[in-house]
């Protein structure tokens, strides 16, 4: 019997923090929070928009049961309102339009009546109240004492097409309800983030004779091109410090994954083999997952950048066509239909090295462009099911995801 | 003429880095703290800067046009360059399409010799990741290597991919997806 327990409990243990395994919490045993509205500017139809992100915020950070009625009181009225009688937090918030124009937020979370945590807020343009919304619900993680949800901060880029060789890059909010263009008039695809910091990015122009990866700084606005290549020039990831790039270049015609060093301007060629090989992926310092038709059909595989040796790292599925990595873990795009004139199935799944698990993270759908949070917290995709578009986060410890409908466009590319 | 123009980075980064600065607390003036989510964009609009990027395409006609018979422009012999269509998932130039590829090669060694080609691939309705590009890639690559067995000089050629951002057609039907699987041509000073 002690065996057993002993046994029990190593395994509970060498498991506890596998993202691959399904968490499956109760719903009902979340601490139930509503939002009051005692704004005195603004009009009803801003009020609601500012309602519905936070409460969509809230939501996200899955520590709550939120309560989705919209509720008007007093904001000293010393109780909750009486439909919130037995709710256990209470959310009350102030709108105000000041002298300026600029949007005053008052905020407090009441517990039993008490005020537990009181906060202000503001912003000169109230067209970006969606980031207000985010840096409340940030906060609020902090106050109930969780890990930091930075990436709620962290901005979005993409590119859209809006018409045959034509594209636009775009700078957003991770719900995509703010979006502003930083790059448009051309054919302009595959931003990246050039580094931690999200103060420049990298994309691929197709205007030029041959494909040019480019670089901006978004603090000048300044650009420059980085390198040119026949075929296809992509830069597909860029490690931790933003000193290492993996770029997908085809310069006879073969696409394969290459390591670029941003300092010295070298480039070395990590695959050879003589179909596709696309999409590098760093895993960790000296690995690479990449996206190869080796075996006669899209997978993913991985090697040591020193060494020749490559390894296979997906058994399931017979069209892995996508990855992103985060540490020890390997999100990937899998078609699971073969529909040659209709719509097709893709899933996202979660596999890490360590273990033999697989999570499908998605059900149904296309499920598209998956990207780690920079703390691998949470994933970022593009879900399209019955005619609508929308941007997915996945909560992997807390096995919940979201999605928030995108008004227009195709994403042609995203990162976060 | 391509216009690439960068619209106003510096108001996104102030707008979008605005929510990232640590909390400013203003103790004194309430009892709750205060917190300045700034928004330099609504006090300081960064002005557009707008770079023009020089279009080959345009200096040529500009630089050469009159020295360009009007039945030898780029435009004209492009249109008599034909697009090579394939099949749902293949690469290979399908047999009915051999005639095309000779004609475009004796096109290109030709009336066109004194231009570089460049060969567009394209894809239909498979999203747009990398992989999907590299698929275009193949189909311009197989035509390359088809062109160069016609005797063209592979110096002379440039490939690109487009994946499926170059739709000639967008309706879902078999006939208008057959359209987007091809390689067009197109000739470069």
């Amino acid at each position: 019997m002690k065996i057993l327990i002993s046994f029990l409990i190593a395994v509970t243990i060498a498991y506890a923090s596998d993202a691959t395994i399904e968490v499956i919490k109760k719903v009902d045993s979340l601490p139930t929070l509503a939002v009051e509205d005692s704004s005195v500017s603004y009009s009803k139809e801003f009020k609601m928009k500012f309602f519905k992100s936070l409460v969509a915020d809230l939501n996200v950070i899955s520590l709550f049961n939120v309560d989705r009625h919209y509720r008007k009181i007093n904001y000293d009225a010393s109780e909750v309102s009486y439909e919130n009688k037995d709710i256990n937090y209470v959310l009350r918030y102030k709108l105000s339009r000041d002298d300026r124009g600029a949007l005053n937020i008052e905020l407090k979370i009441l517990n039993k009546n008490n005020t537990v945590f009181s906060k202000n807020y503001k912003v000169n343009n109230p067209k970006i109240y969606m980031f207000v919304a985010h840096t409340i619900a940030y906060d609020i993680n902090s106050y109930m004492g969780e890990p930091p949800v930075e990436w709620m901060k962290r901005r979005v880029i993409f590119s859209r097409i809006v018409s045959p060789r034509k594209s636009e890059l775009v700078i957003a909010d991770y719900t995509l309800s703010y979006q502003h263009i930083v790059v448009k008039g051309g054919f302009n695809i595959f931003p990246k983030w050039a580094n931690k910091e999200q103060n420049a990015f990298y994309y691929s122009s197709l205007d030029e004779k041959r494909p040019t990866l480019k670089y901006v700084n978004v603090k000048t606005g300044r650009k420059r091109v980085i390198k040119s290549s026949d075929g296809m020039m992509i830069c597909s990831d860029v490690n931790d410090d933003g000193s290492k790039l993996l770029l997908t270049m085809a310069p006879t015609g073969q696409p394969d994954v290459y390591l670029y060093d941003v300092k010295t301007k070298r480039s070395k060629k990590l695959t050879n083999y003589g179909g596709i090989d696309v999409g590098g992926q760093f895993m960790g310092k000296d690995r690479v997952a990449f996206v190869s038709d080796r075996l006669g059909y899209p997978n993913i595989f991985a090697k040591n950048i020193n060494s020749g040796s490559i390894e296979q790292m997906v058994y399931y599925g017979k069209s892995n066509i996508a990855c992103s990595s985060f540490g020890e873990y390997l999100v990937y795009k899998s078609r699971e239909s073969s529909e040659s004139f209709s719509d097709n199935t893709f899933n996202l799944h979660l596999i890490s090295t360590e273990t033999d698990f697989i999570r499908r993270l998605t059900a149904v759908g296309v499920n598209e462009f998956p990207r780690f949070s920079i703390d691998g917290d949470a994933i970022i995709f593009i879900k399209n099911y019955k005619a609508q578009s929308s941007i997915g986060i996945i909560r992997l410890n807390h096995n919940k995801n979201y999605l928030f409908p995108l008004k227009y466009g195709k994403v042609q590319s995203m990162d976060w | 003429m391509k216009n690439i123009v960068i619209l106003s980075a510096i108001t996104a980064l102030l707008v979008l880095s605005g929510c990232s600065k640590d909390p400013k607390v203003d103790e004194a003036t309430s009892a709750a703290t205060n917190e300045v989510v700034k928004d330099k964009a609504a006090e300081k609009v960064s002005s557009v800067e707008t770079e023009t990027v020089s279009s080959k395409e345009a200096s040529v006609v500009r630089d050469n046009g009159s020295a360009l018979s009007s039945s030898d422009s780029m435009s004209s012999l492009e249109n008599d360059l034909a697009t090579i269509y394939f099949d749902f998932d293949k690469f290979n130039i399908r047999a009915d399409m051999q005639s095309r590829v000779s004609t475009d090669a004796s096109i290109v060694n030709k009336k066109a010799s004194k231009f570089s080609i460049k060969l567009e691939g394209n894809c239909d309705e498979w999203g747009s990741d990398e992989y999907n590009f590299a698929l275009g890639l193949r189909r311009s690559n197989t035509v390359k290597k088809a062109l160069i067995a016609e005797g063209v000089s592979a110096s002379r050629i440039a490939m690109v991919s487009f994946g499926e951002s170059n739709p000639t057609c967008t309706t879902k039907t078999r006939d208008c997806w057959a359209k987007n699987r091809r390689v067009d041509f197109k000739l470069l000073p």
